[in-house]
């Protein structure tokens, strides 16, 4: 598992927003914001807060720490 | 799947093409090195690159770039500078070795051109190498 998990895809879907409606209001591209989604890539702190703005939602409901994850 | 990639990661594929097509030949197929042929690779892979490079900005309609293009870029570059390093170090070890014990028969007037070749296929094996890293980098988990 990974250490930085998320639900930004089930928090995007519940907002029927698009990859590329969430990476366009981040200012990421697609393939960003699929690798997110995916556990491929871990966003900056910045990021990460846009994301959560965006979603509306507190960070930590965005994203968890997973001690124990592969870094 | 060329729609699905990035504008920087089919920027990075044509980069590879053009290094490929333009200093394979050379490095593979070359009989005499010469100050011209270097010249002409340099002002040929700098013309192609603008070719690819056009059409694919005229192709890709989002040409945004963000933190994890930026952050692969920096991964490529490293991967360039330790194989540049790499490649010197054993460079300046090969070198050492044919002075110290007299193997590196050239003549006077070739030993410029003998270390531009050595040195430039230096450089453009770094390119390749830290082309080649952040096309990997966008399959890969980082």
């Amino acid at each position: 598992m990974p250490a930085i998990r998320n639900q930004l895809k089930e928090l995007r879907a519940a907002r029927n927003m698009t990859q590329q409606e969430l990476a366009d209001r981040i200012g990421l591209t697609r393939q960003t914001v699929i690798a997110i989604e995916q556990d491929k890539y871990s966003p900056s702190l910045e990021t990460a807060f846009k994301v959560a703005l965006v979603l509306g939602v507190p960070l930590e409901h965005c994203f968890q720490y997973d001690p124990k994850g592969r870094r | 799947m060329v729609a699905g990639l990035s504008y920087r990661e089919k920027s990075l594929y044509a980069s590879l093409v053009a290094e490929l097509v333009v200093y394979g030949p050379y490095f593979f197929f070359h009989q005499q090195n010469s100050v011209n042929k270097v010249a002409g690779m340099i002002v040929g892979i700098i013309a192609l690159q603008a070719v690819l490079q056009l059409i694919i900005a005229l192709w890709t309609r989002s040409r945004v770039t963000d933190e994890r293009d930026r952050l692969i870029e920096l991964r490529g570059y490293r991967a360039g500078y330790l194989t540049i390093a790499a490649l010197m170090v054993v460079g300046l070890g090969m070198l050492w070795f044919h002075a110290t014990f007299g193997h590196l028969h050239i003549e006077s007037r070739m030993v410029g051109l003998h270390f531009l070749s050595v040195f430039f296929g230096m450089l453009v094996i770094a390119d390749i190498v830290k082309t080649a890293a952040q096309i990997v980098a966008y399959r890969r988990s980082l």
